[in-house]
């Protein structure tokens, strides 16, 4: 196995060299450590490598694969966090110079339930500024660098996520997803990202963007590593209001049943609108291939989805809700494009807030009533591939219209997945919706669709 | 940056601003009025009385999670 083969292993492969003694864990924390240190200062996709931490959480998966305690998926799992995961002792800063020196005390039940599962915490990602602003040159945290052409933006806000997991840096990571954090830097990356289902996945000990848009999830390099991700993180938390007692899926198990007979709905209006000529061309050859993979694609309507942009009221009111008294008491401590993003967020009326959550409820009764006659939703992940660092600096560039808040909305999982490439070399995605609490189904049509095609092992040249 | 019909005007972005005691450099007003206005066209176009039934509040399943802890619940 190359070094670039034993960086860019799935979680099932790394697996499977353990079971086999071809590997061990001390040896593939080495391995990529090493490769982030060689790598990352031109990334920038860490704020904090945890290298210690790594090597007795490895030296610890080595010895209970010794005792030939093996039967955890993520036992030995390389894994980094979003630096909005609350790690004890290890500082959390948000990507934020209010935030910059800041160590919990305790960890993120996610982090909590990855170390339980016996992973290797690697470190923790850098994300745009409390998971909403954009870190401009001159920032307290350099911005990650989109490999697949270092002056675009990887994406955000999970960018270090998406960076360290296209470059080999890691086996799996996690990130948050209030309007696509996870979704858009899978896009941008070519890797997939999972936004699970409101209340799927806890957000205990995650920082707050907005309370009723937050999602906590996977990202990895295959639908399957991100079903593996998921099966370790999902299940009922009491320390997060939000978290639901469904009962947790077998993620893995399904995705092998193919997804003949399997209804696809496309909801065309909102979603192809104003897409690039090549994302549509990309979306419908994905639409031919579930078609030869037996799945029924028809066209459907969401009657109010031109509503859905009213997401931003609620995410705007919401963050300067959580953001009020840091702001008014320290407002040189938020970069320019945060501060005036929660700073607009005060500017709204209680009334627009209350009518930005009635839009949401029709909303949501609209799109589950078209998942009573689909099985999934299929769209393109994002308009456009990733735009330049120039494009985004530049202070028109706003908050442009997206394919996924609406999911943010209404609450049901949405998977980001590799299907194809830009003339320019950036990767396009695919977006799967689902059903309220049936990601399995939403990762079977990833994962049939991932394993149809190659781009997901398309690799940038770094 | 176009302006539409329906845009939040600068003088209402600045009359907010000094009702919720918000200060925002006027070099900086353009971009929070296009959030504002973008983020707002889809509420005012809404008739909230032809709307009237619907209700503020998504009812997600995670409701639940409010109910007492059961016996059989193994999470």
């Amino acid at each position: 196995m190359t070094s670039d083969d034993l960086a860019y292993a799935t979680i099932a492969d790394i697996t499977n060299h353990y079971r086999r003694r071809a590997l061990s864990p001390v040896e593939l924390t080495r391995a990529l450590l090493d490769r982030i240190e060689r790598l990352d200062p031109t990334l920038h996709a860490f704020v904090t490598v945890t290298a210690e931490r790594a090597l007795a959480d490895a030296k610890r998966a080595e010895a209970a694969l010794g005792h030939g305690q093996d039967a955890s998926p993520l036992l030995g799992i390389p894994v980094a966090y979003k630096d909005i995961y609350a790690t004890r002792g290890i500082r959390t800063t948000a990507g934020s110079a209010l935030l910059a020196d800041w160590v919990p005390e305790d960890d993120a039940t996610c982090v909590t339930r990855l170390r339980e599962a016996g992973s290797v915490m690697l470190g923790k990602l850098i994300t745009h500024e409390f998971a909403f602003g954009i870190q401009f040159p001159g920032h307290r945290f350099q911005p990650a660098k989109n490999p697949w052409n270092l002056d675009h933006m990887p994406g955000g806000s999970s960018s270090g996520s998406a960076v360290a997991l296209a470059t080999g840096l890691v086996g799996g990571a996690l990130g948050s997803d209030t309007g696509g954090s996870i979704r858009g830097p899978a896009a941008f990356c070519n890797i997939v990202g999972l936004k699970p289902t409101y209340g799927r996945v806890s957000r205990a000990g995650v920082i707050t963007l907005s309370w009723t848009l937050d999602h906590t999830g996977p990202m990895a390099r295959t639908v399957e590593d991100c079903a593996l991700l998921l099966q370790g993180l999902a299940g009922h938390d009491p320390a997060d209001p939000a978290s639901s007692r469904e009962p947790v899926a077998d993620y893995a198990a399904p995705l092998r049943q193919g997804i003949r007979g399997l209804r696809v709905g496309v909801p065309r209006a909102y979603f192809l609108e104003g897409v690039d000529a090549e994302v549509e061309k990309a979306f419908e050859q994905a639409l031919a291939t579930l078609r030869e993979l037996g799945a029924a694609v028809t066209d459907v309507e969401i009657p109010s989805i031109q509503t859905s942009w009213a997401f931003l009221a609620i995410l705007m009111a919401e963050a300067f809700a959580y953001h009020e008294r840091d702001v008014r008491a320290h407002p040189e401590l938020y970069g320019d494009v945060l501060r005036e993003r929660v700073l607009a967020g005060g500017l709204i009326l209680g009334s627009e807030y209350v009518q930005a959550q009635r839009l949401r409820s029709r909303l949501h009764a609209e799109m589950l009533e078209v998942l009573g006659r689909v099985d999934v939703l299929a769209t393109p992940t994002t308009p456009k591939p990733a735009p330049t660092f120039a494009a985004v600096w530049d202070p028109s560039f706003g908050f442009p219209k997206s394919n996924m808040p609406p999911f943010n909305m209404t609450g049901v999982p949405a998977l980001a997945v590799p299907c194809g490439v830009s003339s320019e070399g950036l990767p396009l995605s695919l977006q799967i919706a689902g059903r309220p609490f049936d990601e399995a189904t939403v990762l079977r049509v990833g994962h049939a669709y991932e394993r149809a095609t190659e781009w997901h092992r398309r690799r940038p040249r770094i | 940056m176009t302006e539409k019909e329906d845009d939040v005007t600068l003088d209402e972005v600045r009359a907010r601003m000094k009702a919720a005691g918000i200060e925002i450099a006027e070099n900086r007003l353009k971009m929070v009025r296009r959030l504002l206005s973008d983020a707002l066209a889809p509420i005012h176009a809404v008739d909230s009385r032809a709307a009237r039934t619907l209700e503020p509040a998504v009812m997600f399943d995670a409701i639940r999670s409010a109910e007492p802890r059961r016996d059989d619940d193994d999470e």
